[in-house]
């Protein structure tokens, strides 16, 4: 028996053997390409998954009409981690080691990511543009991490900025969730007071994967701040705003870009007028024209302010149009297409046979990658873009892209 | 009989013979000692491989396998997987069924039976502990399903406690705040909310949320526990905290999220108390690995004591293994002694033979005569060979002397052979020399001859010059008169009257001064050609210019044209074609080039003169026949000269004249053509240049004449060979 299972074993090492000696990095195959997503397909913010899981299908389905990369499909193979950080580590695992992927790509979420970042950098797998501005995953000991966005102290300091230089509002409060993501946006937002000389109002905060956001609503309102920065998943902020205004207390809402800027109307309808939300991405509707702060009111910007998108965003939309028919654009699968795409511009410079050394590799050229008009350049760290951008939704229910005028705001 | 073998006591091969006897004699005891002392060591040998091996390799193999199984225990107790585990014990088994195997093969090869008892009781005893190993350690593993299903299930239940009371506390804060239940609702007034019973409730809620954590930080301690004492307070602060839930959860008004609420605290409980909750899957574990620390140190000190015995019975066998393979080796070191000793007296013997006998007798016996034999090969027969004894070498010295003595007289006879050989070599190098000399002699006389004849051609010429002279000119005086006669005849005969009869006498006047004219003519003509010929003859022999340095190709291209042109001009039908193949190396020569000129002007005139003629007679043997007269000459520079060839296609020398050509009034060509000297001139002028002038000829084929002037142009009258060869 034990003499049996000699030849057994010599076969299992010659085909390992023949496997390496093949030379392919792992993932990679004759004919495809296999990236791993893990994500919230399931809970408060399976939006979120949902939506960068289609922006990303959006262009490999694109690489893929048009032949593949050299040749090889990409395939994208995605788990649901519930944004809970256990259950991420356990996909990250299972999509290394059993589906044997070439990289990781659009994980959703700070508490998620921070968890499953370790585990892909112990073997050297790229970890690909999640949705997180945190601060941690851009410090440079992460190598293996190639972020698209900008972070979340862009998007405070951009809000902050706003508030305070704009609308002459110094009284603000946030409201977070409890975890490293709800940190990093009250972290930011100190960090921008601080540097004006003020100091943050009032807090309110709820738990992680709940809509418990009254207790938070209950102390906030007591700080009866001008404005409130959200740093939460569309349903709990939605939740906050619905019941703010339920009781009375209407300070400006601000919010970042994690927030699902699409699912956050979609739940508020009417009620989300007037709340202003940092983008990382350009507007991916219809062009409506931006909004100009003046006087500290709004109103609409003349024809000929109209900042018109990058070609990428309506390339994206008739695409959109063409595969998804049923689902209208959004920031978030935006994000998620542009993610793809830079994929695919990477492993196209990496030629045909592509490794992940490579791949990472691309990170410390100093060069800029076109994605249509929408630049992205590393170089000194592994952040693609800075680009931030104010959004509005007016009346209607709609983005609006915010232009800020010169001698606006209190000197 | 005897008288005869005791002759014999004296010859070589009846020496020999005994000699080899007792060679072979030696050779067949020394071989008796080897096949004695090889059964000797055989013996050793099968004792060693038979019962020793077997028996050493058994015992080795007890010890490896005992301690095989004195390391199943730690091996089994580390595998990490239930897999690990089964592989382990399957192993366990094999190790186990080896030692039976080993233990049984050594008792049947006989051995100490007061080792094997101990030996097999511990063993059994051993085994057992293992078997007791191998279950605990399933048990253990199926004990960690057990707390990893339950770990589970604390996890799931807690979330959904979360989740049940997260939002509740938050919903009864608010609440309790702003009068707030659901959305679009009037919200109650604050005097009705704001209430004790609310407050209450808030703070109800908020207790159980806590008591939740602490219950489930308990279970979750449950599992760190190193120690079942400890055990006992955890369930004690556990119930403790569960009996406080319970407290508060009691004083909730009994509606569906109390009802919701109990039944997620009933789960709890299940997790908490009772079987197949985390404080008897603990104790379990505790008390398994307990059992299974007792089990493991009684399984090490029976592993310990077997491994010592084991020891023993090896030890035991490697003092068997030295035993036998000490024997062996006694038996190897005998016989090898033995051998050396009768190979020494072989030696010795043979020594002593070779020495005593074939060195002091027959090696220098044999060694003079191998002496004796090389003098005679070197040819000296003369001294006698002695002979003595009788043996085989005695009859080979006078058998040599026989052959001395035949061969001295074969040698005489050979020396008057070559004697007489040697003469008959020189008689005919005589001839030869002989011969050699007639050749020369007739050579000399030839060249004197035409020499003598050349000078006798000259004086004849200078004599015969004058009468020549006078016939010559009195021939035209003659002539002159005789047209003055003619006239004075005429006239004279014209003042006769004419008639018959003087008519007749007329007729014949003028025939005779007819006649007499003519007649002067041909004695004119005849004079000048024999003027001529005489003007040739005195011209050889007699040079008429100077030595100079001259350029041999121009001067043959020059009397080349000359020739060519002269023959054109005598036969207005003449054609050849004239092809030059001049060397330009060659230099320029210390000759007289008039002379020169002339041999080669008639050498191509002579070549003209046989290439038309040929195209002549093929015409006339067929009209329409094409035929192209070539002449080919050619100069080529030798080392010691100079050689210029004329080669033509005409009508060739026959055999029978070829000989004769140099000879002078040797000619060919019709009488008035030719004066046959200029072959005789030219061969002695090329001489007096000290060169040859050869001839190569095929009737109606070719003719090639040779000129071969050396550097040295001094004339050379015994070397060259002015005859002609073909």
């Amino acid at each position: 028996m034990q003499r049996a299972s000699q030849p057994r074993l010599c076969a299992a090492v010659l085909v390992l053997v023949a496997g390496l000696a093949h030379g392919q990095e792992a993932g990679v195959n004759d004919d495809s390409i296999k990236f791993g997503q893990s994500a919230a397909f399931s809970g408060p913010a399976q939006d979120l998954g949902k939506e960068i899981r289609r922006g990303i299908e959006l262009a490999f389905a694109e690489a893929n009409e048009a032949g593949g990369v050299f040749g090889r499909t990409l395939e994208l193979v995605s788990l649901d981690d519930a944004y809970e950080p256990e259950a991420a580590i356990a996909n990250t695992t299972e999509l290394i080691t059993r589906e044997n992927v070439f990289a990781l790509i659009g994980a959703v979420g700070t508490p998620t990511s921070r968890s499953a970042v370790p585990v892909a950098h112990a073997d050297n797998v790229p970890y690909i543009a999640p949705f997180t501005g945190a601060a941690f995953l851009r410090d440079r000991q992460w190598n293996t991490v190639i972020n698209l966005r900008a972070s979340y102290y862009q998007e405070t300091e951009k809000i902050v900025d706003f508030l305070t230089r704009s609308l002459g509002i110094n009284r603000i409060g946030v409201f977070y969730q409890d975890d490293s993501f709800g940190q990093a946006g009250l972290r930011g937002v100190q960090i921008a007071l601080e540097r004006r000389g003020l100091a943050m109002v009032g807090t309110g905060v709820y738990p992680r994967n709940t809509t418990a956001v009254k207790t938070g609503l209950l102390d906030l309102r007591a700080a009866d701040p001008d404005a409130v920065v959200l740093v939460g998943a569309y349903d709990p902020v939605a939740s906050f705003i619905t019941w703010a205004k339920q009781i009375g207390f209407e300070p400006l809402f601000m919010t970042i870009s994690f927030v699902g800027s699409d699912a956050l109307i979609e739940k508020l309808g009417p009620a989300s007028s007037g709340i202003f939300v940092t983008q990382v991405v350009p507007p991916p509707g219809d062009d409506e024209g931006a909004v100009i702060i003046d006087g500290g009111r709004l109103r609409a910007a003349g024809d000929d302010s109209t900042v018109t998108s990058p070609p990428i965003v309506g390339h994206y939309r008739e695409l959109l149009e063409r595969l998804f028919p049923e689902n209208p654009p959004s920031f978030v699968s935006l994000e998620g297409y542009l993610a793809g795409r830079l994929v695919v511009s990477i492993l196209e410079s990496c030629g045909e046979s592509p490794d992940r050394a490579c791949f990472l590799e691309t990170m410390t050229h100093d060069r800029v990658i076109d994605l249509g008009g929408f630049p992205i350049r590393f170089g000194d760290d592994n952040q693609g873009s800075d680009a931030v951008y104010l959004t509005v939704v007016d009346d209607q229910g709609r983005y609006r892209k915010v232009v800020e005028t010169a001698g606006t705001g209190g000197e | 009989m005897f008288r005869r073998l005791y002759n014999l006591r004296s010859r070589i091969s009846a020496q020999l013979t005994i000699a080899i006897m007792g060679a072979v004699t030696l050779t067949v005891i020394s071989g008796m000692v080897g096949w004695y002392s090889f059964d000797r060591v055989a013996d050793a040998q099968r004792h060693v491989s038979e019962e020793t091996v077997p028996a050493i390799a058994a015992a080795f193999g007890i010890a490896q396998q005992s301690g095989a199984l004195a390391a199943a225990a730690p091996k089994l107790t580390s595998a990490g997987t239930q897999l690990d585990l089964t592989y382990t014990g399957f192993e366990v088994q094999q190790n186990r069924d080896e030692f039976a195997r080993q233990l049984r093969l050594l008792e049947e090869l006989g051995g100490d039976h007061e080792h094997f008892q101990p030996i097999r009781t511990q063993s059994r005893a051993l085994v057992s502990t293992i078997a007791d190993i191998e279950n605990l350690m399933w048990n253990l593993f199926a004990l960690e399903a057990s707390r990893l299903r339950l770990t589970d299930r604390m996890a799931v239940l807690s979330r959904e406690l979360n989740h049940f009371l997260i939002p509740a506390i938050d919903d009864q804060l608010f609440y309790a705040m702003t009068g707030y239940r659901l959305l679009d609702e009037v919200p109650m007034s604050r005097t009705h909310t704001f209430t004790d019973r609310e407050i209450l409730r808030y703070r109800v809620l908020s207790e159980i949320h806590s008591g939740t954590k602490v219950a489930f930080e308990i279970l979750a301690t449950v599992f760190n526990t190193s120690s079942i004492t400890l055990l006992e307070p955890l369930k004690e602060r556990f119930e403790a905290v569960r009996r406080g839930i319970q407290h508060n959860l009691n004083t909730l008004p009994d509606d569906e999220q109390r009802q919701q609420l109990e039944s997620l605290f009933n789960e709890m409980d299940r997790l908490g108390s009772g079987e197949g909750s985390s404080f008897d899957i603990r104790q379990r574990e505790l008390e398994a690995e307990t059992e299974l620390q007792s089990i493991l140190e009684l399984n090490q000190s029976l592993a310990l004591n077997l491994v010592n015995n084991v020891e023993k019975l090896v030890s035991v066998a490697e003092d068997a293994a030295i035993d036998a393979t000490e024997a062996s080796e006694d038996a190897i070191l005998t016989g090898r002694n033995l051998l050396i000793g009768i190979s020494l007296v072989s030696v010795v013997g043979a020594a002593l033979i070779s020495w005593l006998y074939i060195g002091r007798g027959l090696i220098r016996r044999l060694s003079r005569l191998s002496e004796r034999m090389r003098v005679m090969a070197k040819g000296d027969l003369e001294e006698e060979i002695e002979v003595r004894g009788s043996d085989e070498i005695a009859e080979m010295s006078s058998a040599l002397e026989v052959f001395r003595q035949h061969a001295l007289e074969v040698q005489r006879l050979n020396l008057v052979e070559k004697m007489a050989n040697e003469l008959k070599a020189k008689n005919e190098l005589i001839e030869t020399a002989l011969t050699d000399l007639e050749k020369a002699q007739d050579q000399i006389v030839m060249r004197e001859k035409l020499a003598a004849l050349g000078e006798l051609t000259a004086g004849v010429a200078h004599e015969i010059r004058n009468p020549l002279n006078f016939i010559k000119n009195f021939a035209e005086g003659s002539t002159e008169l005789l047209e003055e006669m003619v006239e004075e005849i005429e006239a004279l005969l014209a003042d006769i009257e004419e008639n018959d009869e003087t008519k007749e006498r007329h007729a014949l006047v003028r025939e005779i001064t007819d006649d007499l004219v003519e007649n002067t003519r041909l004695i004119r003509q005849h004079g000048t050609r024999a003027d001529s010929i005489v003007q040739s003859m005195l011209m050889m022999g007699r040079g008429s210019g100077e030595r100079q340095p001259y350029a041999i190709n121009p001067l043959v291209d020059e009397h080349a044209r000359l020739a060519y042109h002269s023959a054109r001009a005598t036969d207005t039908n003449f054609q050849a074609e004239l092809v030059f193949e001049l060397d330009p190396e060659v230099p320029e020569m210390d000759i007289i080039p008039q002379d020169i000129g002339r041999v080669f002007l008639n050498l191509i005139g002579n070549a003209c003169y046989a290439a038309d003629d040929r195209r002549r007679k093929i015409r006339e043997a067929d009209p329409s026949a094409r035929f192209d007269p070539v002449i080919r000459i050619s100069t080529k520079k030798l080392e010691d000269g100079v050689e210029i060839s004329v080669h033509d296609n005409g009508s060739g020398i026959p055999d029978d004249v070829i000989d004769k050509i140099f000879n002078p009034f040797f000619t060919t060509k019709p009488t008035d053509q030719g004066t046959g000297l200029g072959l005789a001139m030219s061969n002695d002028i090329v001489r007096q240049h000290g060169g040859t002038i050869t001839v190569d000829s095929e009737p109606d084929t070719y003719t090639e004449f040779t000129v071969h002037l050396p550097f040295d142009t001094t004339p050379t009258v015994s070397e060259s060979s002015p005859a002609p060869q073909g």
